[in-house]
């Protein structure tokens, strides 16, 4: 019973169903087109692949030499070209008053008080 | 094994089962591109061109025409994502452009059983089409539309009950 409530239902939504057919391209001519299409995108990326190794290269001749060749320096453009600054203690902390170390100056006192010196 | 006119980037499908199933695929499309042939027909080619790049690779694990609507779905929905967002820049500067450029192809609005179908939600629409039109059965189904086969079982399910009463109810009215 349900099966066949299916099956009538199933024939009425694809009969009922817009048919593509009427303007269906062959399938030689798609995948004609689909070929082409494919062929061009690879030319273009074997295109771009040939200019990004090209560059690379250049960029390689150019720029990146090998790091061991050895060159002559003059002493003096050397000396010139570096400086010596005395370290400062500007970033040290703030000394501040250690009782353990330093003991402060006493005032001798003269005067007396009770028979004590204050 | 290696069909004579199997592709160089997808051993496992050939020239010869792709034209077979040629029919179907390109109705499966045809729906996918709101009934526009040109369309439709593009997109068919670039689903052919997935396959032949090797973009799209067919493992053998489903049926090769499951593969083939899974590969035409999943670049129609990209394409419909790119359109939209597209669609949405020019509104912002041309609502009226838009309204007017605007085209539905809408074939056989008047018939009964297409305007139940076109009420349903699209999930629904689309298991309905792949299963009842598309001859495919529903865990094919589910597994083109991306969603679990249990999913897909409910949306058939559902999409079938709609249907039924949508056509009683009209039927009724007449």
């Amino acid at each position: 019973m349900m099966q066949e409530k299916n099956t009538k239902l199933r024939d009425r939504v694809s009969k009922g169903w817009p048919p593509a057919t009427e303007n269906e391209p062959a399938f030689d001519a798609v995948w004609l087109a689909a070929r082409q299409r494919h062929a061009t995108l690879r030319r273009r990326y074997q295109r771009f692949a040939g200019v990004a190794a090209m560059v690379a290269a250049a960029f390689i001749v150019l720029y990146a030499q090998s790091p061991s060749q050895k060159t002559y320096i003059e002493v003096a453009d050397l000396m010139e070209s570096t400086y010596w600054t005395a370290p400062s203690d500007v970033l040290l902390p703030r000394r501040e008053f250690d009782i353990y170390q330093d003991m402060p100056a006493m005032f001798e006192s003269t005067e007396p008080a009770g028979g004590t010196l204050l | 094994m290696r069909d004579s006119d199997a592709l160089d980037n997808n051993p496992h499908v050939s020239r010869s089962a792709l034209e077979a199933i040629h029919s179907q695929v390109y109705g499966w499309a045809f729906s996918r591109c709101d009934f526009d042939h040109a369309n439709a027909e593009d997109l068919m080619q670039q689903a052919y061109v997935e396959l032949l790049s090797g973009n799209a690779r067919f493992d053998n694990k489903s049926s090769l025409k499951t593969f083939v609507f899974s590969v035409v779905q999943n670049l129609a929905r990209s394409r419909f994502r790119r359109l939209s967002s597209r669609l949405r820049l020019v509104k912002k500067y041309h609502a009226e452009a838009v309204e007017t450029s605007a085209e539905l192809h809408e074939p056989r609005a008047n018939d009964d059983v297409w305007r139940a179908v076109r009420a349903l939600p699209a999930r629904q629409r689309d298991i309905i089409e792949l299963v009842f039109c598309r001859e495919l059965t529903v865990e094919e189904a589910a597994s083109v539309m991306g969603v679990s086969t249990g999913t897909g079982r409910v949306h058939y399910d559902r999409a079938k009950k709609a249907l039924r009463q949508r056509l009683r109810h009209w039927a009724d009215e007449e």
